[in-house]
């Protein structure tokens, strides 16, 4: 039963879960505050025969200003630390190797820098990066892999980008890739699978599926 | 302004037949209960479309419905729950029937406009209801091209021009709203003596105004790709789909706030009420509303961090959307403290406020906060957790205020009271359900289930099961608000004009109020929350 954030593949979605578990602790804290204080004070508060009356308060101005200015530092600071992690993602990696994903009504198809076509198989070598260009043949996709914690939309006459390094202690295992955008009829069965090879065993691979057929697709 | 109502009181001589009572009506409280009726009708459909889409989700394969239905199905919720329910319900009946009464005017600036605000609204909803007939629009309620564009039958045809009508009839609204405001206060109510509600109502209106012409570019510029042959989201010959996903979002972010703001008006009038106290902060609840108008429309790109914008031009809408949450916490802590030190009655419409509200609305703030972070959303944009975030806004906020509203005037709009019992019942199984609904949904989405889909990996049974058990309790609450208010309307206890003790000027009539509103325009020289002074010999209602 998945109920959590799924298997970290990489160095990356560990740093995202790392951002994701900071805010959900500060969010979890106001969050505990708020209903702690509400459930208090509907008890403390509430209407006996001796408290008919509440009090005559109209505002205190050092309290206004202390949960504006609070929750304005607390928010900036939790976007500041954001954007580190967004700049993080998208810095373009040395030498990568490309996969050209496009998007179909409704399979997800990968280009290899050797040629090599696929349809709904998806293998990445372990260790080294791999930078997506991403694109959709009809309608608009969502190309993601939960694992990573990465998605971005195939969109018609558009190249969308980014790229993943698997770590090498996942070699062997598959990973779900499902379209997360809405594209119709065939949108919930449109699953890729990604397979994480160590490098040597990738370019057998690849060169395998070159011999076997030279240009064309291979079914899932 | 004295021509406006005497005409009326001439006609009120002899009985009115229907069609004079209420199609021809330019009343504003009768164009408001028309808009609350309607709009909880629509309640009714739209949430029938939930349950399917729930019950489909029972089983992990989908095989209750074809996958095409199903698409059918979460689209009409959507569009039905949003054009046809709860903005025509907060704007248009609670808005309608309030904003007069509250500055004390004898109607709206402009009751024709009004009037035709209503039958456009209607016509929308009858063209949403024909679709189910012709063909139902299957493209989400956010009908992104190109898909919206190949997708087959009338559907989303129908959906093009119910969302036109629903919006002129928003923007007549709003310009009716914001001329009222300004015009048509009673002597004596300056700005910083409007009741809150009135306040919300301003700021939504402005949201309205300024918003929907997007929406309008958005929806035409799509029908005519589909028919006339246009090209503005044909990439191959130059068209791009983001443009249709920009012009969309300009006017959907404000719409958030167009459902939420004057749900955020009803809570700042119930709460001091029941806690008898004045609410604590006035100023800074209004102004807070101003600031939420202005961010709201900063904060659009939000919705497409990973639609093919660069991740950096997200960040300056990340940091709006952060701090568009200041305002909205402001609120939260200045009705926690209009609590503090009150003397709090636990009727319905308080219950539905304070616990109901507030305590599942807060889940939805801080569920927004983390996907505004654009490396959360990487993750997390498109799946079952912002399902979960918008249900928690737009159910356990703007609905829960609806339905508090709904029981506070309910004895002033009908005269009567609801029965008590039954509002409990239905309050308790409102706040239960809900959780169980829509909390569930959070874990489905951390782990990647990505949203509308009619069938799903068999991992997810589990949490989909619980939320569906939790929609079935919202579908039996919602029942039995519906059997309350309209038993309760026909042979609920006859009160008097102000049951609750209330300060608003709406109080201040009878219930229900006359046609004329006012016998005379009454002076005001406070906002009306005061402090209450001795305790009151009778808390709920007195019968006449």
């Amino acid at each position: 039963m998945h109920w959590w954030l799924p298997v970290e593949l990489t160095q990356m979605a560990h740093k995202v879960d790392t951002l994701f578990y900071v805010m959900l602790f500060v969010v979890t804290f106001f969050f505990l505050l708020v209903e702690v204080l509400l459930i208090t004070f509907l008890i403390r508060y509430r209407r006996t025969r001796t408290n008919q009356v509440g009090a005559p308060v109209h505002g205190n101005n050092v309290l206004e200003t202390i949960w504006t200015l609070v929750p304005t530092l607390i928010l900036v600071f939790l976007g500041v630390y954001s954007v580190r992690y967004v700049y993080a993602l998208q810095t373009p990696v040395a030498t990568p190797n490309v996969i050209h994903v496009i998007g179909h009504e409704w399979y997800w198809e990968f280009r290899y820098p050797n040629g090599v076509v696929t349809q709904n198989d998806l293998r990445v070598p372990a260790g080294q990066p791999v930078l997506f260009d991403i694109t959709s043949g009809d309608v608009v996709h969502g190309f993601y892999i939960p694992a990573v914690r990465i998605q971005q939309d195939a969109v018609p006459g558009r190249l969308t980008q980014f790229w993943v390094t698997a770590d090498a202690k996942d070699v062997g295992r598959r990973f779900e890739v499902p379209c997360d955008q809405f594209c119709g009829a065939g949108h919930p069965k449109m699953i890729a699978w990604m397979t994480v090879m160590s490098p040597a065993d990738y370019q057998a691979w690849l060169n395998q599926q070159k011999e076997k057929s030279p240009g064309a697709s291979s079914g899932s | 302004m004295e021509a406006v109502w005497q005409a009326p009181q001439q006609a009120a001589a002899r009985e009115r037949s229907f069609l004079r009572e209420w199609v021809l009506t330019v009343d504003h409280k009768k164009i408001g209960i028309m808009y609350g009726v309607t709009g909880l009708f629509f309640f009714l459909v739209g949430g029938l479309f939930a349950l399917l889409v729930r019950t489909q989700l029972l089983n992990p394969a989908g095989t209750l419905f074809s996958s095409q239905q199903f698409n059918e199905f979460f689209t009409m919720h959507a569009t039905v729950m949003i054009f046809a329910v709860i903005i025509p319900v907060l704007t248009g009946a609670f808005g309608n029937y309030l904003v007069p009464l509250q500055i004390g005017a004898r109607d709206m600036a402009f009751p024709r406009m009004n009037a035709l605000s209503y039958w456009l609204y209607l016509a929308s909803g009858i063209i949403l209801l024909l679709s189910m007939v012709f063909g139902m629009p299957d493209a989400g309620w956010t009908a992104y091209p190109p898909y919206s564009l190949q997708s087959p039958g009338p559907g989303i045809d129908f959906w093009v021009t119910a969302v036109h009508l629903a919006g002129l009839s928003s923007i007549l609204g709003s310009i009716n709203f914001i001329v009222t405001i300004f015009k048509m206060r009673a002597p004596g109510m300056t700005f910083h003596r409007m009741p809150l509600f009135t306040w919300s109502m301003l700021v939504t209106a402005f949201m309205q105004l300024f918003g929907t012409p997007a929406l309008a570019g958005a929806v035409t510029t799509l029908l005519l790709d589909r028919h006339f042959g246009t090209v503005f989201y044909n990439s191959s010959a130059g068209g791009d789909p983001m443009l249709y996903q920009h012009l969309f979002w300009f006017y959907s972010h404000p719409a958030v706030y167009i459902m939420i703001l004057p749900a955020f008006g009803i809570i700042s009038e119930v709460l001091p009420v029941f806690s008898r106290k004045p609410i604590f902060g006035y100023h800074a609840i209004a102004y807070s509303s101003v600031g939420i108008g202005f961010l709201g429309f900063f904060v659009w790109a939000h919705h497409m961090f990973v639609a093919g914008m660069s991740l950096q031009a997200g960040i300056p809408f990340m940091i709006t959307s952060l701090i568009i949450a200041v305002p909205t916490s402001v609120k939260i802590f200045n009705w926690l403290a209009t609590m503090w030190r009150g003397a709090v009655e636990y009727t319905v419409p308080m219950m539905f406020a304070s616990l109901g509200f507030i305590g599942s609305f807060i889940i939805g703030g801080f569920s927004g906060l983390i996907v505004a972070s654009v490396p959360l959303d990487m993750h997390l944009h498109d799946t079952y957790f912002i399902v979960a975030h918008i249900h928690y806004v737009l159910f356990g906020g703007a609905v829960m205020c609806i339905m508090a509203g709904l029981h506070f005037w309910f004895p002033k709009v009908t005269g009567r009271m609801f029965n008590n019992r039954l509002g409990y019942w239905s309050f308790w199984l409102y706040f239960i359900g809900t959780q169980v609904t829509f909390f569930p949904m959070h874990f489905m989405g951390l782990a990647g289930m990505p949203r509308r889909i009619a069938s799903y990996p068999a991992e997810f049974q589990l949490w989909n099961v619980v939320a569906t058990i939790g929609a079935y309790i919202l579908g039996l609450g919602t029942i039995l608000i519906m059997i309350n208010l309209v038993w309760s309307a026909v042979y609920g206890p006859r009160v008097s004009s102000n049951p609750w003790g209330a300060r608003t000027l709406e109080w201040t009539v009878s219930s229900p109020p006359p046609e004329h509103n006012f016998d005379d325009i009454p002076v005001v020289t406070e906002n009306p929350y005061q402090p209450y002074g001795e305790p009151e010999p009778q808390p709920g209602f007195a019968p006449v």
